[in-house]
């Protein structure tokens, strides 16, 4: 096998290594930042409605 | 210290260590010299990405009897994101395997001792998750997956010492006695990649961990608000 066709090969692999990786990396950190972004609406959610029955005592 | 385990800081460190392993595997260690040529030049990331599959088992395993023995959710948490990470390498050894496979031995697939047992693993580890997804009580759900864990670890010692106890499969020994015959420059290269990958898998790990316990938040939250 030539270094140009040896090339190919690992040139594939190493691509396909880096496509899935960087994919689960921004996908992962994206996740992350939705579901942070979830708990603080829903936090807040619930001081609101806390608030009222708390003024009212 | 929790900010140097944290996955950002252990991405990064990842991150430099891969980027500097395959430079070294590119320009500093010599193009091997058997039949295999250029492509070996794919065993400084398929090794170490095989040896992360493993691992990230071996970490499910472990998590499997920790949870048996405490019935903390917490390892079955980790438990379950390590077979997830366990499965994303695995999946990317089986391709840059096959890619290998065909470069060097003239074929896609060979049902060799090594290459079986990985892809029973696969099976074993893709099984696991099935399992999970039929039962729906929280700790039901646990102690069976950690069961299963457990047994289906079995095949992971098996997997690494094939090459081993069967040495006529086409599969090399690469880490063993002396080095498993690799030249100095070589195991300088794959030595750092390794290192690098079993950082990105604790990265990973501890990523899908954390998304795992805000997800529990969530529910939580969503519980007591009444939805």
């Amino acid at each position: 096998m030539t270094i140009e066709e040896g090339a190919r090969y690992v040139a594939a692999a190493y691509a396909v290594i880096m496509a899935v990786l960087i994919v689960y990396y921004f996908m992962s950190s994206r996740r992350v930042s939705v579901l942070k972004r979830d708990v603080e609406l829903l936090e807040s959610e619930t001081q609101r409605r806390q608030a009222p029955a708390g003024g009212a005592e | 210290m929790k900010k140097l385990l944290s996955a950002p800081a252990l991405f990064a460190v990842a991150g430099v260590l891969l980027i500097v392993g395959v430079v070294l595997a590119f320009w500093y260690s010599p193009v091997d010299a058997s039949s295999m040529g250029f492509s070996q030049k794919i065993l400084y990331y398929h090794a170490p990405i095989a040896a992360a599959a493993l691992v990230a088992y071996g970490v499910a395993f472990v998590a499997a009897i920790a949870y048996l023995r405490t019935q903390d959710l917490k390892w079955d948490r980790l438990g379950f994101v390590s077979v997830r990470i366990g499965l994303v390498f695995s999946v990317l050894v089986m391709i840059t395997g096959m890619i290998w496979g065909k470069a060097a031995w003239g074929t896609w697939w060979a049902w060799e001792p090594r290459l079986t047992t990985f892809l029973l693993a696969c099976f074993l580890y893709a099984a696991y998750w099935v399992l999970r997804s039929v039962v729906d009580e929280e700790q039901r759900r646990a102690t069976y997956a950690a069961v299963f864990a457990i047994i289906a670890f079995i095949d992971v010692p098996i997997t690494f010492f094939a090459t081993r106890f069967l040495p006529e499969g086409l599969h090399p020994v690469v880490v063993g006695p002396g080095g498993g015959g690799m030249e100095g420059s070589m195991a300088v290269s794959f030595g750092i990649c390794m290192i690098g990958m079993l950082v990105l898998m604790a990265a990973m790990i501890v990523r899908d961990l954390e998304i795992e316990l805000i997800k529990d938040r969530v529910t939580d939250l969503k519980t007591s608000l009444g939805g």
